[in-house]
């Protein structure tokens, strides 16, 4: 076993609130100080809220081998990689994937710039790190593939504030008097970026008010992080004659959120690239049967507890859709699975794998 | 168990297919509307980018594709290299900096000059125009970046009052408009909006710290400025962006500050003393990049394109290496009352 370092320090490009990877990096503090560490967070960027908890990354100390361990959060190209490759301390990657930046390109064509730089840094990372860890075995094959030798899952540790957050009750209320004018509420939640594929599930709504369900109607949350692709799906919605069957919430809080997972029918995901997708989560806790495109970790983070399409071809998610609300046997068995395998997603287990993680690295030889 | 009930999906689909219930256009047709609109959003982008819109639709503060700057991996790039330099370098580069920003001041407000010299004589003959449009290098774009100085004390209420001055803030009238470009956390979003403002903010970082902050956009400044609909801000922050200017980008920066100020909208400028940048710490990251300009040839730009400056703030103590300026966009009325003074 090699020398036990008194620090293990976290650099992570950005940490905001009510962010997937920065509330895991915040949890991952805790159980570095659980397992008594020294363990402070710096980053290249922080939220309003987090300063004095996170230092800028040009505090970074950077003290003898044996006593600082560096881990870096990677989830987009940023300096602070850089910061990491360069420090002298064993380094461990925690890695939360990067989106393709084909997907990106054509829409973003600055941010896709932004990915390749963070694949080319995960790569450039590989020969300098002892062992990387990653949320997922989708994302561990990743780092495999980038020439990573020592890897292994330990799962996101998820903020679950929108578990269990009471519904807003106005937005219930709402939605409700929506419901009452017949026909089902398909959901979908992620921030409005091209390869999260909205225009797919608008696609599959369209068959399906054409095939199945002529008042099916679709709410999108999530924030409008690209203007032209916002943009666009205005456009096509209007162009399908669907304004008032689409409705394009926006970021909304916790309760807000929750109000919709327990008012809606079925949460359909199209994405083409999702590293983990903690809203597949949140539908399945609160018994919304999930039906998703199985592509990258999302049959992983579904399993059997919601139906994985080989495609997404707007008619075939459209009778999955359907399937799944006038099938009431699979309706309800959906449902149960979906609960067991949010429980086998609780913040302790993820923690104890995290601790499970460093102590491996505590001991690589 | 899902596996199954997936291939009977499946079979049923190929069913609808084959007996007519779904035709092949259905899909194609859905395909083909969606390639068209992306199209035409994609090329309407550009173009409101390109030209920085006379009008616009819906809200003039609505969100641009979230970027963060490959800036940042230089910056810190020299950040590491001054770290293992040493004080005494340090030292000898502010005393040199020092010396080449006396210099600079004279030249920096002269070269302005001539560009404003430049640009009477391209109005005056098609033929100059041409020739200094083949000289100019590329369009500007906004530099990304995330080191911002601290508007914080003396200078946040400096900037509060400056603001409060010409814009409403909800306690008699409609809380007026005040954009804070490249915010940064949104520290000081949050205390312009606790004031009454109906404060928003655009940083070039906000994309990467999805906090769900819907005040704040993914933009640099330059960028976001040039997407804006004119003269629909009452007042206007812009800090960071002005110490990072590219040649040129100072005057576009100034005219677009000018073009989306509403008469009467006050906008105020924050930005770090050129003599100054290596004291200062994260500025010293990036000498290489970060160009700060005089308060002078920032008073010299913003009245070129029409703002009257109205005070600069440059404290003696507090933060001794920042400065502020503030300026207003007269009403047409002014104007005519001053030209005819």
């Amino acid at each position: 076993m090699r020398t036990r370092p008194v620090r293990i320090d976290q650099v992570i490009p950005s940490i905001v609130e009510r962010d997937a990877v920065s509330h895991h990096t915040l949890e991952a503090q805790r159980v570095l100080h659980s397992m008594g560490f020294v363990s402070e967070i710096y980053a290249c960027s922080m939220g309003p809220g987090l300063a004095g908890r996170v230092h800028p990354l040009s505090q970074l100390p950077r003290e003898e081998p044996e006593r600082q361990w560096v881990c870096y959060q990677a989830s987009i190209g940023s300096p602070a990689a850089d910061a990491v490759i360069s420090h002298p301390g064993l380094k461990l990657v925690d890695y939360h994937n990067i989106s393709p930046s084909e997907l990106i390109e054509r829409w973003m064509p600055q941010l896709a710039d932004e990915v390749r730089v963070g694949r080319r840094q995960l790569a450039e990372l590989a020969p300098v790190v002892e062992l990387a860890f990653a949320d997922s075995e989708f994302n561990r094959a990743e780092l495999e593939a980038a020439g990573y030798r020592n890897t292994m899952v330990a799962p996101l540790m998820v903020d679950t504030a929108n578990f269990y957050s009471p519904p807003d009750p106005q937005v219930g209320r709402r939605l409700e008097a929506v419901r009452a004018l017949g026909g089902h509420d398909w959901l979908f939640v992620g921030q409005m970026l091209p390869h999260k594929a909205h225009h797919d599930v608008i696609k599959a709504l369209a068959c399906a008010r054409n095939l199945f369900d002529p008042k099916a109607r679709l709410h999108l949350v999530g924030r409008e992080s690209c203007a032209s692709y916002a943009d666009a799906l205005r456009r096509f919605v209007s162009a399908l004659e669907l304004t008032a069957a689409v409705e394009f919430v926006g970021s909304i809080s916790p309760g807000e959120l929750s109000a919709y997972y327990t008012s809606v029918d079925v949460l359909v995901c199209c994405s083409d690239h999702e590293g983990f997708c903690v809203p597949l989560l949140e539908a399945m806790h609160h018994r919304l049967p999930v039906v998703a495109y199985g592509v990258a970790a999302v049959p992983e983070t579904l399993l059997d507890a919601g139906i994985v399409l080989p495609s997404k071809s707007p008619v075939l998610v459209a009778a999955a859709v359907e399937r799944v609300l006038t099938d009431h046997d699979l309706h309800d068995s959906l449902v149960s699975a979906g609960l067991r395998r949010t429980r086998s997603f609780t913040v302790e287990g993820a923690r104890r794998a995290f601790a499970r993680a460093i102590e491996q690295a505590l001991q690589a030889a | 168990m899902t596996s199954e009930v997936v291939a009977e999906i499946e079979d049923q689909v190929r069913q609808m297919r084959e007996t007519g219930q779904v035709t092949p256009e259905l899909e194609d047709e859905l395909d083909r509307c969606f390639e068209e609109v992306a199209e035409a959003s994609l090329a309407e982008r550009a173009l409101v980018t390109a030209r920085g819109p006379e009008s616009g639709s819906g809200d003039p503060i609505a969100g641009l594709a979230g970027r963060m700057g490959l800036s940042q991996l230089r910056r810190q790039a020299a950040a590491m290299a001054r770290r293992r330099l040493g004080p005494s370098f340090r030292r000898l580069e502010r005393r040199a900096a020092v010396g080449a920003t006396r210099l600079g001041e004279a030249l920096s407000i002269r070269v302005h000059v001539t560009a404003d010299h430049l640009e009477r004589l391209a109005a005056r003959s098609p033929r100059a125009s041409r020739v200094l449009s083949a000289a100019r290098p590329g369009e500007s774009a906004s530099v990304a970046g995330t080191m911002h100085p601290s508007i914080e004390g003396p200078l946040l209420a400096w900037v509060v009052e400056r603001l409060s001055a010409a814009v409403p803030n909800g306690a008699q009238e409609a809380a007026g408009l005040v954009l804070h470009a490249e915010c940064g956390d949104g520290r000081v979003v949050e205390a312009l909006a606790a004031r009454g403002f109906q404060a928003r903010g655009a940083d070039p970082g906000a994309a990467a710290r999805a906090d769900g902050d819907s005040r704040i956009v993914a933009a640099g400044a330059l960028e976001y400025l040039g997407a804006t609909v004119s003269g629909t801000l009452d007042g206007l922050l812009l800090t960071g962006v002005v110490d990072r200017l590219r040649p040129g980008d100072g005057r576009v920066l100034a005219q677009l500050a000018a073009r989306c100020l509403a008469p009467g909208g006050v906008v105020v400028l924050v930005s770090a003393r050129p003599e100054a940048v290596v004291a200062l710490d994260p500025v010293a990251a990036d000498l290489a990049h970060r160009r700060p300009l005089h308060p002078v040839t920032w008073c010299h730009l913003l009245a070129r394109y029409g703002l009257s400056v109205l005070a600069v703030f440059e404290p003696e103590t507090s933060e001794p290496d920042l400065f502020a300026i503030s300026a207003q966009r007269l009403a047409p009325a002014l104007v005519a009352g001053r030209g005819d003074a």
